[in-house]
């Protein structure tokens, strides 16, 4: 019995480090969020994020370090709108962290804070695609916002730590402030491509059209995650001819076959966009992230 | 409900037009504009943080203003309209439904009967010509703040065109207990080795391994009971689960089957659990690891302890060890590429006949299989198995216990996410058939319907 009582009282003890311990621990499905976190939650916070940001979030599995991860967590980020449908639901449940639960403080849907895009109101058929009825799910590329995700996190901050509020208050404004200087900067190196028609790759880069004014008049994909074929390909060859479309913007880790054809037949010229933080190696915080793809969009020598 | 959550939510709705309004139709050129623009918001949300009521007041009556006056400069908006934002994405949907379907065709250099023999899962293709190998309904969902639960109903057509229902599980877990602690409850596939709980519309092959339908039967190791796990506090994920399940039925084929059946010459009586001591004890322990950025590790060790019927005293052990590696590159399209390599070794301990029974004896049975995925392109994943599979003593004429060998290599195509199309061609060497050969060649097609399939890893 004595024996059982003083294991039963080492587990404890082994235990007691995760209750006792001061930073917030927080956890986001994808860079982007843990990037916004850091700036508002500073040294109050330690974030990980489930997926890296060189790769596309909708097709992440529930691994068991991710399992190990939000059972640890005070709060879980997420980018919501079925973005995460495939692995999250699973996640958690065997993460048993009743927290972080949809419905509980430790569990913030930023889809909740932005206007969404391309919503579906009529019927939504599985033939149309990877189609997200709740709305487009790539909302963190519109900078704008990247300001409101960061006013509910410093929010959300502020009632889990509430010792601390005026710390998240002081560095959310530090945020605003940073993309009031920035963002006419970004508007002003875009001019050139304002009411441009552009090709995307997927259809994941609607709200950066929205917030730099240029116009995506086509996809790549025929269908959103459905591959081009031949005859996709030679019908976009007759359209980026016929309506002078000079630029075809991708994420990286797309396959650049389709790129580099429809560069070879028209001279269209490709950028490759990092998607989210993290998806080059440069790009730590939110704002290199724009930078980077401003920078990206701009670059004429580009393929 | 957490009503503050929501203000916030109309707080950022009204900003949300707020600031986007505006943002479209200065954005010509004057980033003074913007930059005005942007610091009054930010002021905004400063207020708003101090008086939530008032502040919402005040701009949904600035709001109707701007919505009334006509927009000077807007004269080439080219975005979309913005929608309001959304209020239903913390998802009260919890209740899901689907509906998977495994369809098969092909042939074998061998009979039916002798099919029979060679594919011993109650879902692989067994027959020449078409198999409806398994249709589930899945519905699962939260039942309330404690608890979730599931139930997985297959429908299947028989060799006699029967058509059979079977309910494979249906069970509760628990969502907030404290300690890392998780029940499950019910009808449920046991937690041993990675294999066994999956169900077969996630199978990487169109049929279940050998040696799993030696020691578990057709349909897997499955029973009623219930099971404690605990995540345990290491820096790394480690879980341990105890169960104990029913040990009588044709779901736990090495413990209290079927009464007239036979295994290693021994034939079953009808005996039932009597005492605790009679019902199926089951551990595991699952180690999760990242080795890199681009690699993880899954290692785990189970096993299996309860009564047979091949006398009123004899017992079953089953130890089993998994292992699976998936390697996915720092670029990935949908997932791909990928290689994926999962092995897992069984070893049964079986006695045979009570003390004094003079054929008593422990039989001895192993087998293993090792399989790897190579999804080489978006959507493409080449695989190949070998497995192999033996027990002690004179076994040869056995088709549960002869000296077993398969090859099987196959190719798998997913069009979307929802479906695939697999041709798989497998190589049996046996003992108990005349020809100690078979070849066979098979076509699988699978749908899912409705609930969002998970991404299994």
């Amino acid at each position: 019995m004595k024996k059982i009582f003083n294991i039963s009282f080492g587990l404890l003890l082994l235990m007691t480090p995760l209750a006792s311990h001061a930073a917030l621990e927080i956890v986001t499905t994808t860079q982007d969020l843990a990037a916004i976190v850091k700036s508002v939650g500073g040294e109050q916070v330690q974030v990980q994020s489930l997926t890296p940001g060189t790769r596309d979030p909708h097709f992440a599995a529930a691994k068991p370090s991710m399992i190990h991860k939000v059972f640890r967590a005070d709060l879980l980020l997420v980018i919501g709108a079925d973005m995460e449908i495939g692995w999250l639901p699973p996640l958690l449940q065997s993460a048993r962290n009743a927290q972080v639960q949809p419905g509980n403080p430790g569990y913030l849907d930023l889809s909740s804070v932005v206007p969404l895009l391309d919503k579906i109101s009529g019927p939504v058929s599985r033939a149309m695609g990877d189609v997200h009825a709740k709305g487009n799910p790539h909302y963190w590329l519109d900078p704008r916002n990247g300001v409101r995700m960061a006013h509910a996190i410093a929010s959300r901050l502020s009632e889990l730590d509430p010792s601390h509020k005026d710390d998240y208050q002081r560095r959310f404004n530090t945020f605003a402030q940073t993309m009031d200087n920035k963002l006419p900067a970004w508007h002003a190196e875009l001019a050139q491509l304002k009411g441009k028609p552009v090709i995307a790759y997927h259809k994941s880069f609607i709200y950066l059209a929205d917030a730099f004014d240029f116009r995506i008049v086509d996809e790549v994909e025929p269908k959103p995650g459905i591959a081009p074929s031949a005859a996709t390909l030679s019908t976009l060859v007759a359209r980026i001819k016929a309506e002078h479309i000079g630029l075809l913007i991708m994420e990286p880790y797309y396959e650049r076959r389709s790129a580099r054809y429809l560069n070879e037949q028209t001279g269209i010229r490709v950028a490759v966009l990092p998607q989210s933080v993290g998806a080059q190696p440069d790009i730590n915080s939110y704002f290199d992230l724009f930078d980077a793809i401003v920078a990206a969009l701009n670059n004429t020598g580009g393929k | 409900m957490d009503y503050s959550y929501f203000r916030m939510k109309r707080v950022a709705a009204v900003i949300g037009v707020l600031l986007l309004n505006p943002a479209v139709a200065c954005a010509e050129e004057d980033t003074n504009a913007l930059r005005r623009q942007l610091t009054e918001i930010r002021q905004q949300m400063q207020q708003m943080q101090q008086n939530y009521a008032q502040q919402i007041n005040a701009l949904e009556q600035r709001l109707v203003g701007l919505e009334s006056k006509p927009d000077k400069s807007a004269t080439t908006v080219v975005s979309p309209p913005i929608a309001s934002p959304s209020t239903a994405t913390a998802s009260n949907s919890g209740f899901q439904i689907g509906l998977s379907g495994l369809i098969a065709g092909g042939g074998s250099s061998v009979d039916n009967d002798a099919l029979e023999g060679l594919q011993g899962g109650a879902h692989d293709p067994n027959q020449n010509g078409f198999t409806v190998q398994n249709v589930e309904l899945s519905i699962g969902g939260t039942v309330g703040p404690y608890f979730d639960a599931e139930a997985h109903i297959i429908f299947q057509i028989d060799a006699e065109g029967e058509t059979v229902v079977e309910l494979e599980e249906a069970f509760f877990t628990t969502r907030s207990l404290p300690w890392g602690l998780q029940v499950k409850g019910g009808q449920y596939f046991t937690e041993f080795g990675r294999q066994n709980p999956q169900h077969p519309h996630t199978w990487a092959f169109v049929d279940q391994p050998v040696v799993l339908s030696r020691f578990f039967g057709g349909d897997g190791l499955r029973s009623q009971g219930v099971r404690a796990s605990w995540l345990m506090p290491t820096d790394w994920y480690s879980e341990l689960y105890f169960g104990i399940q029913n040990p009588k039925g044709e779901t736990v084929t090495s413990f209290l089957n079927a009464p007239g059946e036979v295994i290693g010459g021994h034939t079953l009586i009808d005996r039932d659990a009597r005492d605790f001591g009679d019902l199926l004890y089951t551990a595991r322990w699952l180690n999760g690891f990242d080795l890199s950025d681009t690699i993880s590790m899954n290692l785990g060790v189970s096993g299996l302890w309860g009564p047979n019927a091949s006398g009123t005293t004899t017992d079953t052990n089953i130890y089993g060890a998994d292992l699976y590696l998936k390697w996915q590159p720092v670029y990935s399209q949908r997932g791909f590429p990928f290689v994926s390599w999962h092995s897992e070794i069984l070893k049964r301990r079986y006695e045979a006949g009570d003390p004094g029974d003079p054929s008593r004896e422990t039989l001895k049975d192993w087998g293993l299989f090792t399989q790897a995925q190579w999804g080489f392109k978006p959507g493409w994943v080449a695989g190949l198995r070998a497995e192999y599979a033996s027990a002690d003593g004179n076994t040869s004429t056995d088709p549960l216990r002869d000296t077993r060998k398969r090859l099987s290599p196959n190719l798998t195509w997913y069009p979307s996410e929802y479906s695939k199309v697999r041709l798989q061609y497998n190589r049996d060497w046996t003992e108990h058939l005349p020809g100690k050969t078979a070849d066979s060649l098979w076509l699988q097609f699978e749908f899912n319907l409705g609930s969002h399939a998970a991404h299994v890893f």
